[in-house]
């Protein structure tokens, strides 16, 4: 295939690849002459030309699994998915000059030897290495406290990688290649000493290319400091970039959050730290401001003028089994609703952004977290598993989880009632609900319509009309689908209407494997592109909506309403959304067969 | 499953009346699960008899349920049924239609236990035939639902048992006074309705009617009778036909069959637009850009052009199913969904529509492939072409509505399209045959690392939705007619609003003697459709390359 070097989707290669078309299969960075000026140059110029990615054959493969709505088999002239310019106009567009000097990228997971780096780091970087996303020249290092070779990483690392299932060629000689990259580097988090025996090795590796280097922090938060003072001050790249990639918790309330913020920014600029939500590499929360703003049929009912609520939902059906300890400290609020659901409420409710760039974005989020109100109480409910027993299987509770506090509170379930005051929201309530244990696993967006003003056919739909109302849902797990539910004639002689839904759903339209969040979040972060990444001041405004209610829920000991493990959760979920006119969606009878 | 549910209406006669469901609300206590708490009491009850009557008939729905529910038990209310009987006199008994289509239907109807307990069907035509004759020939085109199967054998007979035929002239009012007196043997004495199909070339529908409702019109019940098109062949003509058809009925006797409305895909525009919140808001000409309307024949005449050649395409599909589509699609909100109330807002739209020009046309060989660009000049869809193609011999066959909507404005994606905004439009499918199915086109992100967008489906596909077959539309359309519902049969004034926007530009076809431009058999038809649709910027959606 001509494009080869276009195979990742989204790599540097296409972004950044040189204008000369024998050359277009280089993966040099742009060398940039100190990290500060990159991480402000880079976002806006690559992104502005992501439509470069339409150039890679690799998805251009990505016909759909199956037609079903088959229009004429007519011939291929307009793929509709390839719009844009060629990598080729691109590289000439930008005039980049192939004298410049050749980068590599370090990328050093801290906290190696954690369940994170294992499932989820190590095969992400992986896969990005197999879809030939990573620049041409790169290394892997492993930094734990724990004594290993490079020999005993590899081995570690080896045994969760695993090849996309619809490409299994070279998969072995691919999984070899990567791990030759991958070194170990043993070491205190905070020692300034250890760090500066890492910058040695990296220094050998990157063999006077031009450095770039990402820290990795997969480990406990106490730690965060430690980590950033040691590597910034010993291991950061002398005239590349530098960028460090935390994940949450980001403190357990304002206070602590402010403080977490102001320790990494002694040591980081602000755009050296990509603040990790992946909720917002999944796939369909992606693709939500496609639907928004690439659709005319969506925009115009975007409102309180038509919607009625809506629900972001994520149940677990397991519980902390066994690793209760440091969830016990923070609760299914501070895990799941402040950061996973009240992001992706950010991007669903934000007023169209001037640019996709990534600063209009989250200006735009944050104007939505800035627009609301912080959560009271009686707006809340919470509720912990306890245990069940069911066919003979006794499923524990929460507190028989032995690293759990006896008689804790922490909640394991909760539901919560948002309002967004401003022009587009006022009233229309954004109903949340986390919970462990529950009877299914699901993440979901339900957008609930309301009813047909002066319906033509109310006397079949019975007395109540909001039973027959239109639903959007965007299910982002599992079996990825977006569906509007629609009511219809029911084929036949008579006038009945049910309720059908308009389907997407991916494995039938995809037959590719969507990837991982973490692949798409660390490409990103590889690449300087901050969209996806929560930026302080969203961070600040997410910790004051959640922080009073989460105090006064500590401090009046509040106790959760206890529901079997396995179960629907709590009843009082029932009637927190009966309180403002709403039924759950994920309960209606329909989606529960 | 109570055996009424087969046939999912309550009245398998003409609406019950009030008293008749206030009995069967007592009798029964089977409910939908929604339908007690309105119905609290006789009040209610009586006010959901007059609703049900206001609502012709149709049964009240639980629209969360999947499933059917056993409201009432059918079979006792057929008991109590007055004494009434229903006799359907198919007129042209030997030919096409009543054999491919009438018979088959009104079996369907029996087999669906919607027809009423006493009815009685006869053949009439010149050929001399015995019942049994008219038997054999009807019983090899009976056939049963797919997927009930149960008692067909038994069913097929007890229904041809029920059908007889008479001989005689079509201008003979002698043959259909014996016709009468062998209807009056049938009926014996119950209230007596009287159903005639005219199945049978235009040029005698005069001649029947006329001898028909002076001699074989029911004295105790209602007559009614079933034309179908040709309802002449253009203004003057069809006017003509009106005129003296009601000489001898009036209009509310006059069925005239459009069988396209009845297809379940068309009855259920009007549900998808009034009963979505997601659809209306964008129905005009704010976002829709253009409306087509597309129907396709794989294949030609085939030694039966005779008929054809004098009426062409544009007579056959564009004057009246397409333009009915149309009107349905583009009506305002009726003020219920009584047949008057749609009939007037239907009438509405076509008065509003300027007379089709002859640059808006194009014509391909014998008149069998047309185009063309029609406009409705009121608030709601000025300036939005309405394009029709109608075609035989083409390379596919289909009937479907495609909404094409405006670009995104401001579209924040808009490098990820190219320069042409257009190309990445929304687009509503309704397709009506075959494979009827209801899909509507958005732009999506193609999973993967990269920002590329498809445009993919979200879908509705009948077969797998709902895996009952799905009735004929001629078995709804004859219910409707012995249920006296007229929703979906052609008012005189729509019919000649119709023909009042064809038959300037039929005229001009025939005087100028146009010569329609060449296409092969098979194809796509010729370019001159092309033309047609750019010059008012549309792409043909069902020609435009799929990558889906």
């Amino acid at each position: 295939m001509a494009l080869s070097a276009a195979k990742c989707p989204s790599s540097s290669a296409a972004r950044l690849s040189l204008g000369h078309p024998s050359l277009r299969s280089s993966t040099l960075l742009r060398p940039f002459p100190n990290s500060s000026a990159l991480a402000r140059r880079v976002p806006s110029r690559s992104f502005k030309n992501w439509n470069l990615n339409v150039v890679c054959k690799q998805e251009a493969g990505a016909v759909p699994a199956s037609s079903s709505a088959e229009e004429a088999p007519s011939k291929n002239v307009e793929n509709g998915g390839l719009f844009g310019l060629s990598s080729e106009e691109y590289g000439n567009a930008i005039g980049l000059d192939a004298s410049e000097r050749e980068s590599t990228v370090s990328i050093t997971v801290v906290g190696a030897s954690g369940d994170l780096a294992k499932k989820k780091i190590f095969p992400a970087l992986f896969a990005l290495y197999y879809e030939d996303c990573l620049p041409k020249h790169f290394t892997i290092f492993g930094y734990a406290r724990s004594k290993m070779t490079d020999a005993e990483l590899r081995t570690m690392v080896s045994k969760t990688l695993t090849c996309r299932i619809d490409k299994r060629e070279n998969c072995s000689e691919k999984m070899e290649q990567f791990l030759n990259r991958c070194f170990y580097h043993s070491g205190q988090y905070d020692s300034e000493q250890n760090f500066a025996e890492l910058d040695k090795k990296l220094k050998e590796h990157e063999g006077g290319r031009l450095p770039n280097r990402l820290f990795y922090l997969s480990i406990p938060p106490n730690i965060f400091i430690d980590v950033v003072k040691s590597a910034s001050q010993s291991s950061s790249s002398k005239d590349g970039w530098t960028r460090v990639i935390v994940e949450k918790p980001f403190g357990r309330d304002s206070q602590s959050s402010a403080a977490l913020t102001r320790g990494l920014k002694q040591y980081l600029e602000e755009d050296q730290i990509f603040r990790i939500d992946h909720y917002l590499g999944k796939e369909l929360v992606e693709n939500l401001s496609i639907l928004r703003f690439s659709n005319l049929v969506f925009e115009p009912l975007w409102s309180r003028q038509y919607i009625r609520n809506v629900q972001l939902i994520f149940s677990e059906d397991f519980g902390t089994e066994g690793r209760g300890g440091y969830f016990d400290n923070y609760g299914i609020i501070r895990d799941i609703m402040q950061n996973h659901l009240l992001q992706i409420l950010a991007l669903f409710a934000m007023e169209t952004p001037v640019s996709m760039d990534a600063e209009d974005i989250r200006n735009e989020k944050v104007k939505v977290l800035r627009s609301m109100k912080p959560l009271q109480l009686e707006d809340v409910v919470i509720g912990q598993y306890k245990s069940h027993t069911k066919g003979g299987v006794t499923y524990p509770g929460y507190t028989d989880d032995k690293t759990v506090p006896k008689g804790s509170l922490t909640p394991t379930f909760a539901a919560a009632a948002l309002f967004i005051d401003n022009a587009r929201w006022d009233g229309v309530p954004f109903l949340m609900k986390a919970g462990k244990a529950l009877h299914t696993r699901r993440t979901e967006i339900r957008v609930q319509f309301r009813h047909v003003p002066g319906n033509l056919y109310k006397r079949s739909f019975g007395t109540d009309l909001d039973r027959a109302t239109n639903e959007l849902v965007i299910r982002v797990q599992p079996n990825e689908a977006i569906y509007l539910k629609i009511n219809n004639k029911i084929p036949g002689l008579g006038m009945r209407l049910d309720r059908s839904n308009l389907n997407l759903l991916y494995a039938s339209r995809y037959s590719k494997e969507i990837p991982d969040a973490y692949e798409r979040l660390l490409l990103d972060a590889i690449e300087g592109e901050r969209r996806l990444f929560i930026r302080s001041d969203e961070l600040d405004a997410a910790w004051e909506l959640f922080t009073p209610l989460l105090r006064e829920l500590e401090e009046k000991k509040i106790a959760p309403e206890l529901y079997p493990y396995g179960s629907r959760g709590p009843v009082g979920a029932h009637y927190l959304a009966a309180n403002y006119n709403v039924r759950w969606g994920d309960l209606s009878a329909s989606e529960t067969t | 499953m109570a055996v009424c549910f087969r046939c999912h209406r309550f009245g398998a006669s003409a609406p019950s009346s009030v008293d008749h469901h206030r009995t069967l609300a007592r009798k029964n206590k089977v409910w939908p699960a929604s339908v007690p708490s309105l119905l609290a009491g006789h009040e209610a009850i009586r006010k959901w008899g007059f609703q049900m009557k206001s609502f012709n008939g149709y049964p009240l729905n639980v629209v969360s349920s999947q499933k059917e529910e056993p409201y009432a038990d059918h079979s006792k209310a057929k008991e109590e049924q007055i004494d009434s009987t229903v006799s359907i006199t198919v007129v042209g008994a030997s030919g096409d239609l009543a054999k491919k289509k009438i018979f088959p239907a009104l079996f369907a109807l029996f087999y669906e236990d919607c027809l009423p307990k006493h009815f009685t069907v006869f053949g009439y035509a010149r050929t001399q035939l015995t019942d049994e004759e008219l038997r054999n020939m009807i019983g090899k085109t009976l056939t049963c639902r797919i997927d009930k199967r149960e008692n067909c054998g038994d069913k097929m007979e007890q229904f041809l048992e029920r059908c007889f035929y008479h001989s005689g002239q079509y201008g003979s009012e002698e043959n259909f006074l014996e016709l009468d007196r062998k209807l009056k043997d049938k009926e014996v004495g119950k209230s007596a309705n009287r159903l005639f199909y005219l199945s049978i070339p235009p040029n005698i529908f005069v001649d029947v009617v006329r001898c028909a409702s002076r001699t074989a019109s029911s004295p105790t019940g209602w007559t009614r009778v079933i034309v179908e098109k040709p309802f002449g062949r253009d203004s003057q003509s069809s006017g003509e036909l009106t005129r003296s058809l009601k000489q001898h009925l009036t209009e509310d006797q006059i069925f005239r069959i459009d069988h396209y409305l009845g297809k379940e895909l068309v009855e259920n525009l009007s549900v998808l637009r009034f009963s979505n919140l997601v659809f209306e808001p964008l129905w005009s000409r704010k976002f829709i850009r253009n409306v087509q309307l597309i129907f396709s024949e794989d294949f030609g005449t085939e030694g039966r052009g005779g008929y054809f050649d004098s009426y062409g395409i544009i007579r056959d599909i564009m004057q009246n199913h397409l333009l009915q589509i149309l009107a349905l699609f583009a009506m305002e909100t009726p003020v219920s969904l009584d047949a008057e109330d749609i009939r007037n807002e239907k009438v509405k739209v076509l008065r509003s529509m300027r007379t089709l020009q002859l640059d808006d046309v194009v014509v391909g060989q014998y008149k069998g492939h047309t185009r063309a660009a029609l406009f409705i000049d009121n608030a709601r869809w000025d300036g939005v072409p309405f394009l029709m193609k109608a075609g035989k011999a083409l390379h596919t066959r289909r009937a479907e509505i495609r909404v094409q909507f405006r670009h995104v404005p401001g579209n924040l994606y808009k490098r990820n399209f190219g320069t042409d905004l257009d190309k990445a439009t929304n687009e509503l499918v309704i397709r009506v045959q075959p494979d009827e199915a209801i899909y509507l086109k958005i732009n999506n992100k193609i999973p993967g690392l990269g920002m590329r967008l498809d445009s993919s489906n979200l879908n509705l596909l009948y077969a797998s939705r709902y895996p009952r077959e799905i009735p004929d539309a001629y078995e709804r359309l004859l219910l409707d007619a012995i249920e006296g519902e007229r929703r979906l049969f052609i008012r005189s004034d729509e019919l000649d609003a119709a023909w009042a926007l064809f038959t300037p530009v039929l005229k001009e076809l025939d005087d100028k003697r146009i010569a329609p431009e060449l296409y092969p058999y098979g194809s796509r038809g010729p370019v001159g459709a092309h033309y047609l649709a750019a010059k008012y910027k549309v792409r043909w959606g069902d020609l435009i390359s799929q990558y889906s």
